[in-house]
């Protein structure tokens, strides 16, 4: 279970999140939306400790992380593993010693058993063909799958993705919505999902949290949303140039 | 002719070309510059700018540098006369013929390819990547006036100042050592009866070569930038190395050609 | 003049701020550093990859400067010979000057430009496309995985390519003074050789290898404290570049100063 409480962050002047607080459960799906630079990418990454929040606590498992140092973080960063916006693989490495990368360094495996081990992590993505290709040489949708096999080598149990599926084409998004939904359904493995895609969020999220002005706005099951009358939430899910949103 | 062999010849080849094209690109460069400057495209205002930039923001930079240089220099010759002969009279002299003919304008041309030169690259660079190079071509207006043109001039006449900056610091701190260390009389050591016109033109026609050349490939690898915003951190290297080592090779040509015709 | 005097004394405060920012971060590198190597704890394969990249990438600049290096170094002294007479000299001021201080900087110049400039664009392009955070988040500490081989090899190549360097000096010089300046070559080398110059030698590998030292952890220092993009970038490989020039003479005077002890 992971618990973020009353979390508060700025950057200079810039109040990024002033007092947020979400559970997620065990196994669940959460997607947490909102508008660009409303903070939801900001928020996540207070979970693995590549951000520290100004005040607030985060518990993950019972266990209070907020003021660990970083080596205090290796340990929950490898229970914990998170899928960046722009995939970030490492483009002097091919597609393979990125996900072997991992093993290597944290299971003490030798080339040919981390290869055979990541070989099997890129199959799960149907990506095996291309391993020894390097980064730049294959598109967005083909490297968003290269780091979730890559996120998965630790066998995490919680797993972060941020806007998985933006940028990409439709096909390559509904992959991706695939990849998640067996996550959770397959191996139990809790998802948090920072994403502004409608499609996605309204067909693979259990629970969504909408993050506006620095606070959660509404915090509920994808039916909740649909019906909500709040005009910031209606503006949201309908995708509306003109409402209470506007800029 | 069998595979393996064209694949030999295109491995050798390709860098030759490679190169080929890099030194057209950069000579077609020059040239464009030099006609824009004959034909007085010279935008006024933007040459003070950027002698301003070049410049007076490079002073503090020459002299601590060229400070250090002149320290070190003056020190580890006068250990080596000391073992020989305890005559310290020609150090002085010496030491400022060989700093007007060489090391000051070299040095200074060294310290400017590389502050300004990766400098002109990084900024000639991310205007090529956000395409603000483009949106002057669809102004009518040629990068070259505009962007190499000033920085080639001020360039010039900044790298020859600062080069007689750098004889004064030098000098400067390399007789204060003198005097600090050895004991040399400052008038001894500040005397000019080494060095003649020879050096000074030398000297000079080095720094202007330098001041010239710099801007030119800089900003030659800045308007070749590509590969989006990750080009720029590229151009800017390449133009530390290319400035750099053009310096050094047009001081070999220079002192050659003063060797030979002196 | 009070406003005149005010802005003076707030640029200076500025600059001295600012040098003394660079100073303390890549001092503090180093010492993460020097903890990381004692007891080890680093990536060997990468180290050997690093020793690699690093003179791959070096080694063509490295030759070439030193044959210039040579070359130039047999002219200055002709011309003091064709003023003095004195051509006992020649092996001995080139080698002097390659070994103990033009050759070290030159080499430390173009070593910083092609290396120490292109590992401060690698790590910045890494900075800001999140690979670094990218390596945290795998539970990687990028200290021992991305700095401390790039340390090792620079470290260790440049005090290599120093030896290398004053070899093709030599070859420059000689090429030069048989050529150009008329006077045959294996006099040069002969009197060069003779001229007991082990101590030059040896200063000039001690001062390659405080290069080496000092643009590793400047040049990492700029690369990770990368901030704002593509722009952000091309000025940290500027200030990089200044940083790692400047400290070169200050280094060579240092080292210089205290060898002749």
């Amino acid at each position: 279970m992971i618990e973020f409480i009353d979390i508060h962050k700025r950057f200079g002047s810039n109040v990024v999140l002033d007092g947020v607080s979400i559970t997620v459960d065990t196994g669940q799906v959460l997607y947490i939306i909102g508008a660009s630079g409303a903070g939801k990418s900001v928020l996540v990454k207070h979970l693995i400790g590549l951000l520290r929040p100004d005040s607030g606590r985060i518990i993950l498992d019972g266990e209070d992380i907020t003021w660990l140092d970083e080596e205090g973080f290796y340990p929950i960063r490898r229970k914990c593993a998170m899928v960046f916006q722009n995939s970030t693989l490492f483009d002097s490495m091919t597609l393979l010693e990125n996900v072997m990368l991992p093993l290597r360094k944290h299971h003490k495996m030798g080339r040919k058993e981390a290869a055979k081990a990541a070989r099997a992590k890129l199959e799960l993505v149907n990506m095996d063909r291309d391993a020894d290709q390097y980064p730049a040489a294959i598109g967005d949708g083909l490297r968003k799958r290269v780091a979730i096999a890559r996120a998965l080598t630790l066998d995490p149990q919680f797993v972060i993705f941020d806007e998985p599926t933006t940028g990409l084409d439709p096909m390559a998004a509904a992959t991706v919505d695939d990849l998640i939904r067996s996550l959770r359904s397959d191996a139990g493995v809790t998802c948090v999902v920072v994403s502004h895609d409608l499609r996605s969020i309204f067909t693979v999220a259990d629970r969504i949290a909408m993050i506006y002005k620095g606070k959660i706005r509404l915090d509920g099951t994808p039916e909740q949303f649909r019906n909500s009358d709040d005009g910031v939430i209606h503006q949201f899910v309908n995708g509306l140039p003109e409402g209470p949103m506007s800029v | 002719m069998n595979a393996s062999t064209t694949n030999f010849f295109e491995a050798i080849g390709a860098p030759v070309v490679d190169i080929a094209r890099a030194w057209g690109s950069m000579f077609g460069c020059g040239l464009r510059t030099l006609r824009a400057i004959a034909m007085a495209r010279i935008a006024w205002r933007e040459v003070i700018h950027q002698s301003y930039l070049i410049g007076n923001r490079s002073v503090p930079f020459i002299t601590v540098t060229l400070g250090f240089l002149g320290m070190i220099s003056v020190y580890q010759v006068a250990m080596q006369i000391k073992q020989i002969i305890p005559d310290f009279t020609m150090l002085g002299p010496a030491f400022i013929q060989i700093m007007i003919r060489e090391f000051a304008p070299t040095i200074t041309g060294l310290m400017i390819a590389t502050r300004v030169g990766s400098g002109i690259a990084a900024e000639i660079g991310s205007m090529t990547v956000t395409e603000q190079v483009d949106a002057l071509r669809m102004c009518n207006a040629d990068p070259i006036v505009y962007l190499i043109v000033p920085r080639a001039i001020a360039c010039m006449v900044m790298v020859l100042m600062l080069s007689i900056y750098a004889v004064l610091v030098s000098t400067i701190s390399g007789m204060l050592m003198a005097n600090g260390a050895f004991d040399i009389n400052m008038r001894t050591f500040l005397s000019l009866q080494l060095t003649n016109g020879d050096d000074i033109v030398i000297g000079a026609v080095k720094a202007l070569a330098y001041g010239f050349s710099i801007p030119i490939i800089a900003g030659n690898a800045g308007l070749t930038t590509s590969g989006g915003s990750e080009g720029v951190g590229w151009a800017t290297t390449r133009a530390v190395v290319s400035t750099s080592f053009a310096v050094v090779v047009l001081d070999f040509l220079i002192s050659a050609a003063g060797y030979i015709f002196t | 003049m009070n406003g005149a005097l005010k802005s003076l004394a707030s640029s200076v405060g500025g600059a001295v701020l600012a040098i003394a920012e660079t100073i303390g971060g890549a001092v503090t590198l180093l010492f993460r550093i020097l903890r990381a190597l004692f007891p080890p704890r680093y990536d060997a394969e990468g180290v050997w990859r690093s020793f690699y990249n690093v003179g791959v990438k070096s080694y063509p600049i490295v030759v070439m400067t030193a044959l210039f290096v040579g070359a130039i170094m047999v002219i200055q002294t002709a011309f003091y010979v064709k003023k003095t007479g004195a051509t006992g000299i020649i092996g001995y001021g080139v080698g002097f000057s390659v070994f103990a201080e033009i050759g070290p900087i030159l080499i430390g110049l173009m070593f910083s430009g092609r290396v120490g400039a292109n590992n401060t664009a690698e790590l910045g392009t890494m900075v800001v496309t999140e690979q670094v955070d990218a390596l945290r988040a795998l539970a990687i500490d990028p200290l021992p995985y991305l700095v401390v081989p790039r340390f090792l090899a620079m470290l260790g190549m440049l005090t290599l390519l120093m030896v290398l360097g004053d070899l093709f000096a030599i070859v420059g010089a000689a090429l030069t003074a048989q050529l150009l300046v008329g006077f045959h070559w294996r006099v040069l080398v002969a009197d060069l050789l003779q001229s007991r110059l082990l101590d030059e030698f040896t200063m000039g590998l001690v001062k390659a290898a405080c290069f080496g030292i000092s643009i590793s952890c400047i040049s990492c220092y700029f690369g990770l404290a990368v901030r704002g993009g593509a722009t952000g970038v091309g000025r940290a490989v500027n200030n990089s570049v200044v940083s790692n020039a400047t400290a070169i003479f200050v280094i060579d005077f240092v080292v210089g100063y205290l060898y002749s002890l």
